[in-house]
């Protein structure tokens, strides 16, 4: 057992919490109050070639390994969550299926430019009536000549209303349920693809979240992205554990900025003579910020380190999700207490954490049905 | 052109720094960074090399192993080679040991162009570069702020000096120190970063270097000793000056300092 980073994950840590720091932090608090996509910082930092994080240095990435992708999901949610989203969205959901299914020419067209940060990619799963119960996808896509005919509405689509492509979740046989799902790349222009109403939100400002429409929009054979029909399902699985640790690793980055907000206000406030971080009071809540802090990051590099070496990490990415998440929520709040009434007020950091933090409540799976899966799997068939 | 970069790893401003019980050293939380001035030395090497023809760079720090990580940086950055020249676990605190053993590597090598930051900001002694150009003998600007080449044998150098700036011409090799302004350190590429992952770090037994031996570079060479260290002292706490208004505010404050502070 040896749980000691490697020197190039160590120098990997080092280098994205010293990039994090220059080109984010600086700007996450103007990126917060315009609430409007910061072009200029996208700019900046995809310009380091970061959006390549996970793919294969030939085609111009950096093959990060698992652990390595999770510190830079945390440093990057710590530098301003609502970037982070949009930066995430095009290393990992709005890519992975390109990736694995697209042919050459959408390779070319699609995920080069979006590796570069040229183009800005999504995924759409979500909608009014459907979000972990993927079974009651509404969007149809239906075979018309050499291509398919989609219909439907997506919600709540990061990067959606400013996206130049998006790999949507759509079902070609509703009769079917869960096995009738399969993904389909959209190009922006193509006709009848349109972004709909913008969700302005508690949290995660900065990153533009909105709803896509696709009315009687047809995309070639080659748009179908998968082995053959009916599968999209089974690749879904074969992301999702992925995501829920990226979801809690972006939760321990919140708390990680959340944290040191604490530790440095209990150091330098004075009350009643001396500074607050000499109260028992105080101690306790630090004490307990780092020891579950700390708890949550083994529990979140274990299930990338499962991921890595190719085993089953279901139920340990729902639950590394779900316990850093809460740890955060916990850590967002145990701020806000010891910073007193500032906390309160917009002109300081603490609020933004703690309207960040609800977020990822939601992001890969509420907690509700992750404790009802986890269960499950533990529980098994009676 | 073949440059050298002396960079040094210090501890981050943010790190925890603990005296032990003796006084005598210091206990440094597991976070450090290139110094501060180092960072910009290092740009401009990799700015200079961008103008002339067949320049490489490398870089070099006297240090634990640790101090590979800024060597790492360096190379992220677009430095070619690095050198770590390893100081066995001694801890020297003689600033011209330190010099000694850089400019024994440089003089060993061969270097048409030197760079070091101004000062570290950990000891702030802002001699190393200085002694190092002595040892080597060669010519030497502080501070610089301003850095081209002329040609293979000439540099021009601008440095600030008391209300104004000072314009040089250096024959080359030379040695310059970097001051703030100078440049702004680029942040290093993705690519650059997997260079850096995957570089080989040359590590050098200083002992083994031209004109040096274990005796000259250890801790018996060493002149200075440290006593001990001492924190800051606490500042007093604030006295918050009471009263309804500011006449009365103002007549309690004249009392303390005529009373308490016997000022008045």
């Amino acid at each position: 057992m040896d749980f000691k980073l490697t020197e190039e994950q160590e120098f990997f840590r080092k280098t994205i919490i010293d990039t994090i720091d220059k080109i984010v932090v600086p700007k996450s608090q103007e990126i917060d109050e315009k609430d409007e996509f910061p072009w200029e910082t996208w700019k900046e930092f995809t310009s380091l070639g970061y959006l390549g994080l996970r793919y294969p240095e030939e085609i111009g990435g950096m093959n990060a390994d698992k652990i390595m992708s999770m510190i830079f999901y945390e440093e990057i949610a710590r530098g301003s969550v609502g970037f982070a989203q949009s930066v995430i969205m095009n290393i990992l959901m709005g890519t992975y299926f390109i990736y694995r299914f697209g042919n050459d020419a959408i390779k070319e067209r699609c995920l080069l430019p979006a590796m570069r940060g040229e183009k800005i990619a999504t995924m759409c799963f979500t909608e009014d009536q459907s979000g972990s119960d993927l079974g009651a996808t509404r969007t149809t896509a239906v075979k018309d000549g050499d291509g398919w005919r989609i219909n439907g509405t997506k919600m709540w689509i990061t990067n959606g209303p400013i996206c130049n492509f998006c790999t949507v979740l759509a079902t070609t046989d509703p009769s079917k349920g869960l096995k009738g799902l399969n993904f389909f790349l959209v190009e922006k222009g193509t006709p009848g693809f349109s972004s709909g109403q913008i969700i302005h939100k508690l949290g995660c400002r900065g990153t533009v979240t909105g709803e896509l429409v696709f009315d009687d929009v047809w995309v070639p054979d080659e748009n179908f992205l998968g082995d053959e029909l009916g599968k999209g399902v089974y690749y879904v699985g074969d992301i999702l554990d992925e995501v829920r640790l990226m979801t809690g690793a972006m939760a321990l980055g919140i708390a990680k900025g959340a944290y040191k907000e604490a530790l440095e206000f209990s150091k330098k406030r004075i009350a009643f003579g001396q500074p607050i971080g000499n109260y028992q009071l105080i101690r306790e809540k630090i004490a307990d910020i780092d020891t579950s802090m700390n708890a949550a990051r083994l529990m979140i590099n274990y299930g990338a380190w499962l991921l890595e070496n190719g085993m089953d990490c279901r139920v340990t990415a729902a639950e590394a999700k779900m316990y850093a998440t809460e740890v955060c929520l916990k850590v967002v709040d145990e701020l806000t207490r010891i910073y007193g009434a500032n906390a309160f007020a917009y002109e300081y950091i603490p609020q933004r954490y703690f309207r960040d933090a609800r977020f990822l409540l939601y992001g890969g799976g509420t907690h509700e049905v992750l404790k009802d899966f986890i269960g499950r799997m533990i529980i098994g068939k009676i | 052109m073949n440059i050298l970069v002396c960079v040094k790893q210090v501890a981050d401003t943010e790190a925890r720094i603990l005296l032990t019980s003796d006084k005598k050293s210091i206990e440094i939380e597991n976070k450090y960074n290139m110094n501060f001035f180092d960072e910009f030395a290092v740009e401009e090497a990799i700015r200079t090399k961008g103008k002339v023809k067949d320049c490489q760079i490398s870089v070099c720090t006297y240090g634990s192993n640790k101090a590979t990580e800024v060597l790492r940086t360096a190379i992220a950055m677009g430095a070619d080679k690095a050198y770590l020249l390893d100081n066995n676990g001694y801890d020297i605190e003689d600033p011209i040991i330190t010099a000694k053993i850089l400019a024994s590597f440089a003089k060993t090598e061969g270097f048409d162009l030197i760079f070091c930051g101004r000062q570290a900001i950990d000891d702030e002694n802002a001699n190393i570069g200085a002694m190092m150009a002595e040892f080597l003998n060669i010519p030497h600007v502080s501070a610089i702020l301003k850095f081209d080449v002329v040609d293979e044998k000439k540099a021009r150098v601008e440095s600030e000096i008391e209300g104004g700036k000072e314009i040089q011409e250096v024959q080359l090799p030379a040695l310059f120190t970097t001051q703030k302004g100078i440049n702004e350190p680029r942040v290093p590429l993705i690519t650059g970063v997997m260079k850096a992952m995957k570089a080989q770090i040359n590590i050098i037994d200083p002992a083994t270097l031209k004109d040096l031996s274990k005796g000259m570079i250890d801790e018996s060479a060493s002149k200075i000793s440290v006593l001990t260290y001492e924190t800051p002292s606490a500042r007093p706490t604030v006295k918050i000056i009471d009263g309804e208004t500011p006449e009365q505010k103002v007549k309690a404050l004249i009392d303390i300092l005529k009373d308490e502070a016997k000022a008045l």
